[in-house]
């Protein structure tokens, strides 16, 4: 591997742990006995980063991201969210997803209230109401916002889930995949947007992604993952680009190229998926 | 490069011997209303057979109405399919189309939805045949082990396996893919694309197909025909992709040339993309007139080096401004990007190589010839040659140690050396480096293009063994210790000029005082940027995000103080980056381009090259400038020009000299025509 040593812009260093992931396994009982998903999985992350997940199908990733959201629990070890563990949802972690998860009878707008109402129970309506449209408006959709998600693109009803989901200010925007769907015109548009969102409101983001490129130019880190059964962590990677990123920029950055072709020798050789492993 | 103005009818076209020839295809639909959609406009290309070509573009660009005229489903409304000398007008087995839904029967196993496609097709064999064929074609596809699944107990990406499998399986003479693998997530598609990489290169495979993965059309093909957006889309580029067989994509991505295709077909699609956005804001380039300026809102084009600090410093210090003009400075990814824009109007004005004037004017690689002039040379010297920490492990120290490396040097491939565009004078000046030692460039070495910002990471990943280029990328080869300096241009030709300004011909006739203008607040800024005192300023000013966006570390070796050759060497090089000086544009210079543009078969060479050079200088904008500025205008002088190597380049007689340049590929002059290009194309075809 070639490594880069030339740091033009220092990362400054972070203060005390906000995620923990400390020893955690997953195990699922199945008719052949057990089947170990994930095994003694460690991770830290500091408040305000963006991690990126990357990792062939199969490899765990989801059930790692679902264990922070809260869905599931670990086999063994625990998960900590400022020191307190993960027991079950809440709205200091919102999730968003590659199939958008709107409700189909109800207005963006009515999509966003509905998250609010369930957070905010003491607020007034008035205030509730601002918030919906003040999130929507950060994702650009003040004018779509009493349109049906039939009516909206593909890219129009990522935004909605991603004002819905920052609606309710999370401290973890955790974040499966959620551009995948998207032509790559609509995913470049979401990606500067999510960096813009992030970057201003200081949320800390957890994003499961199989596109190196994207990987590259949204995390702080990229946590790579060995592959399934017993699936860990292989290996992370300190992004050094410089912040705000820009797309421009980004290639013309030497350590762009070695650092994708890295990625691409860990997914495609080292951590080569074998054929008949689908 | 090597790109071919499709639209462009083809001179004396023979009769056709292509495999598959869409010719001059247009499809016109009607809309709601009843009016015409024009979908796609005059669509030509022709491929061999075994051939392996993408259609690459934006939702929109019409690719798979291409594709669907291909396949029979749809009828051109003008043009024509020929496959094998026969037209198609009908689906038919001999061209099988794969879609991005799988569409397998789910009541079917594996082995049963080939069989169905098998059985139905090829009748006439026996049923031990037929089996033999869909085992075959199972186990080509890496899915034995799944032979007898049905759809629904089987991955996304195996489905499409079968839909690969069912497709080959009946032989087909053309395989037509509609983004094969674009419901799949990126790693699955990775590992189907490299599984029918495989089975092309075994089975030399005649295919066409739709995608918008740059990294797929890499991968796969042997050609990808980049579109322009809808309506009315036609073939904006076609790239040929030279990354050799079999391909496998570990080696593909580290082969030195594929972050330069890769980076050309982004680069076309972004500008597709902003083509598309400024549409839908209306933006518009029209002309905005004050006083005698007959257009005061330019964008200048120009690529993040250390030298393009004139045009940072006109439009920092306002000197564009004082000569009444707004200026939006366009950061370009490449030379060919910058090219591209004013060919195509994008640009106003931008920073050159020295021989791009000449290249776009002559129509170099194939293209239509746009007339360029030139009216300022921006900077002189501020180059070097690189090469690799592991060559100086290996003994090489200068140019008679390089060439015994090179003698000794055993490996299926040439050594390469990396410089940024066929017509920079880093090209120009590598090459007669190379030549004056007896390296023979495109035999002993390759010499290939690679952006600026991709020579590191090629040095440090052994693709090239060194590189030729203008700063911060030699210090920072340095700086990283993987290179070092063997030879700055003080070592080949002190004095030569680096970048100069052009504009389109008919840009400057359309608007001389706005030209005029320009060239008086480039030439102050250049006059500011020569005194060594003002180059701190400078760096400062270069560092800055939306310029080099880099520590003033890279930017002040060499420019404002001592250069760096080796992380235990420096020198002091007074000349290393000049402004300031001979700022005319030069005949002999130009001359000298055009004869090494013809020595290294870039271009013919030009019989009325007098005519050629002198529609190429705008001297008289450039003399006008410099007496309002009240700078001393000296007529070029006739000396020859004398190299650091000893040799000279005598003007009296270009024809004469190039005959007499060692490894000349030159055979004889051709008329230029500056409409219709050389006379006769033959020799226009460049080795890219």
């Amino acid at each position: 591997m070639q490594t880069l040593d030339i740091t033009d812009n220092q990362q400054p260093k972070h203060q005390d742990p906000f995620l923990v992931i400390d020893n955690v396994s997953k195990v699922y009982p199945t008719p052949r006995g057990p089947y170990v998903v994930l095994q003694d999985v460690n991770l830290t992350v500091y408040e305000g980063e963006f991690i990126c997940v990357i990792g062939h199908s199969g490899c765990g990733k989801s059930t790692l991201l679902n264990m922070v959201a809260g869905f599931n629990r670990p086999s063994s070890g625990e998960i900590c969210l400022k020191s307190k563990p993960i027991l079950r949802p809440g709205p200091d972690r919102m999730v968003v997803f590659q199939n958008y998860s709107l409700l189909p009878w109800m207005t963006a707008f009515e999509n966003v209230l509905l998250a609010v109402k369930q957070v905010y129970k003491d607020k007034s309506k008035e205030e509730k109401v601002k918030i919906a449209k003040d999130s929507l408006a950060m994702v650009g959709l003040t004018e779509a916002m009493h349109k049906k998600p039939k009516q909206l693109s593909g890219g129009m009803r990522q935004r909605v889930s991603i004002a819905r989901a920052l609606s309710i200010r999370p401290e973890v925007l955790i974040l499966d995949e959620p551009f995948g769907a998207l032509d790559v015109m609509t995913r470049e548009e979401l990606q500067e947007e999510l960096l813009a969102i992030w970057r201003e409101h200081k949320v800390t983001a957890l994003m499961i992604t199989h596109e190196i490129d994207e990987a590259l130019f949204l995390a702080d880190r990229i946590v790579m993952m060995s592959n399934g059964p017993a699936a860990n962590i292989a290996e992370i990677i300190d992004v050094p680009f410089a912040r705000p990123r820009n797309r421009k920029a980004l290639a013309d950055d030497p350590r762009y190229y070695s650092l994708r072709n890295y990625i691409l020798e860990f997914l495609y050789s080292r951590f080569a998926l074998a054929d008949d492993a689908e | 490069m090597n790109f071919e103005f499709s639209t462009e009818p083809l001179p004396n076209r023979k009769m056709s011997t292509a495999f598959l020839e869409i010719d001059h295809v247009s499809r016109v639909f009607e809309n709601d209303r009843g009016q015409p959609f024009v979908a796609i406009k005059d669509v030509y290309f022709e491929m061999k057979e075994g051939e392996f070509v993408s259609i690459i573009g934006h939702s929109g660009c019409g690719k798979s109405t291409v594709l669907n005229i291909l396949s029979g489903l749809d009828r051109a409304t003008e043009g024509g399919i020929v496959l094998e000398g026969r037209e198609v007008r009908e689906p038919g087995p001999d061209r099988m189309l794969v879609f991005q839904n799988h569409s397998l029967l789910p009541w079917l196993t594996v082995r049963q939805n080939i069989g169905l496609a098998v059985n139905r097709v090829m009748r006439n064999l026996s049923r031990e045949e037929r089996n033999r064929i869909i085992q075959e074609n199972i186990d080509l596809v890496g899915l034995s082990h799944a032979a007898d699944k049905y759809p629904r107990e089987i991955s996304g990406g195996m489905k499409q396996r079968v839909g690969i499998a069912r497709a080959l399986a009946i032989k087909p003479k053309i395989l037509l893919l509609d983004e094969p693998f674009g419901a799949l997530d990126a790693l699955t598609r990775g590992r189907l694309q490299e599984k029918l990489m495989q089975i092309c290169d075994e089975h030399k495979i005649s295919a066409v197909m739709i995608t918008h993965d740059v990294d797929e059309a890499l991968l796969l093909s042997d050609r990808i025909v980049m579109m322009t957006n809808g309506p009315e889309a036609k073939i904006g580029q076609v790239l040929t992709v030279e990354l050799p067989h079999p391909r496998k994509r570990l080696e593909t991505v580290n082969h030195p040339n594929y972050y330069r295709l890769r980076g050309e077909i982004v680069s076309f699609l972004d500008r597709q993309k902003q083509i598309k956005l400024d549409r839908l804001k209306m933006k518009s380039n029209a002309a905005i007139s004050m006083g005698s300026i007959e257009k005061t809102n330019l964008t200048i084009g120009y690529i993040p080096l250390t030298d393009c600090a004139p045009f940072v410093m006109a439009k920092e210090k306002g000197l564009f401004a004082k000569y009444g003009l707004d200026v939006t400075l366009s950061k370009e990814t490449s030379w060919n990007d910058l090219a591209e824009g004013i060919r195509e109007g994008r640009l106003d004005a931008a920073q050159m190589v020295t021989g791009l004037p000449l290249a776009i004017t002559l129509g170099m690689g194939n293209k239509i010839p746009v007339p360029v002039v030139t009216s300022l040379t921006l900077s002189r010297n501020g180059n070097a040659i690189t090469l690799s920490k592991k060559l100086q492990e290996a003994g090489v120290h200068d140019l008679a140690s390089l060439k015994t490396y090179i003698d000794s040097f055993q490996n299926a491939y040439n050594p390469a050396l990396g410089m940024v565009h066929h017509a920079s004078m880093h090209n120009f000046m590598l090459r007669h480096w190379l030549a004056s030692s007896g390296i023979q460039p495109d035999k002993d070495v390759d010499v290939i293009v690679i952006p600026p910002p991709q020579m590191v990471s090629n040095l440090m990943a052994n693709n090239i063994i060194g590189y030729c280029v203008g700063e911060p990328w030699n210090v920072r080869a340095v700086d990283s210790n993987v290179g070092f300096v063997v030879a700055t241009d003080l070592d080949i030709w002190h004095g030569h000029p680096e970048k100069v300004l052009g504009v389109r011909k008919e840009w400057a006739e359309q608007y001389p005082h706005t030209h005029l203008a320009l060239v008086k607040a480039l030439l102050e800024a250049c006059q500011f940027c020569e005194p060594a005192d003002n180059r701190d300023e400078i760096v400062l000013m270069l560092s800055q995000p939306q310029y080099l966006n880099l520590s003033p570390v890279y930017i002040r070796p060499g420019f404002a103080g001592p250069y760096r050759v080796s992380t235990m060497e420096a020198k002091y090089y007074k000349d290393f980056c000049q402004f300031g000086v001979g700022n005319m544009p030069s005949r002999k210079e130009q001359l000298w381009v055009l004869t090494q543009m013809a020595r290294w078969g870039l271009v013919n060479f030009p019989e009325n090259h007098a005519e050629v050079i002198y529609n190429l200088l705008a001297t008289d904008i450039y003399q006008q400038a410099a007496r309002e500025l009240n700078l001393d205008i000296t007529e070029e002088d006739r000396e020859a020009i004398a190299f650091t190597d000893g040799s000279t380049f005598d003007l009296s007689d270009p024809i004469a000299a190039l005959h007499s340049m060692p490894y000349s590929q030159f055979t004889e002059p051709l008329h230029f025509d500056p409409v219709k290009g050389f006379a006769n194309k033959k020799v226009s075809a460049v080795r890219q």
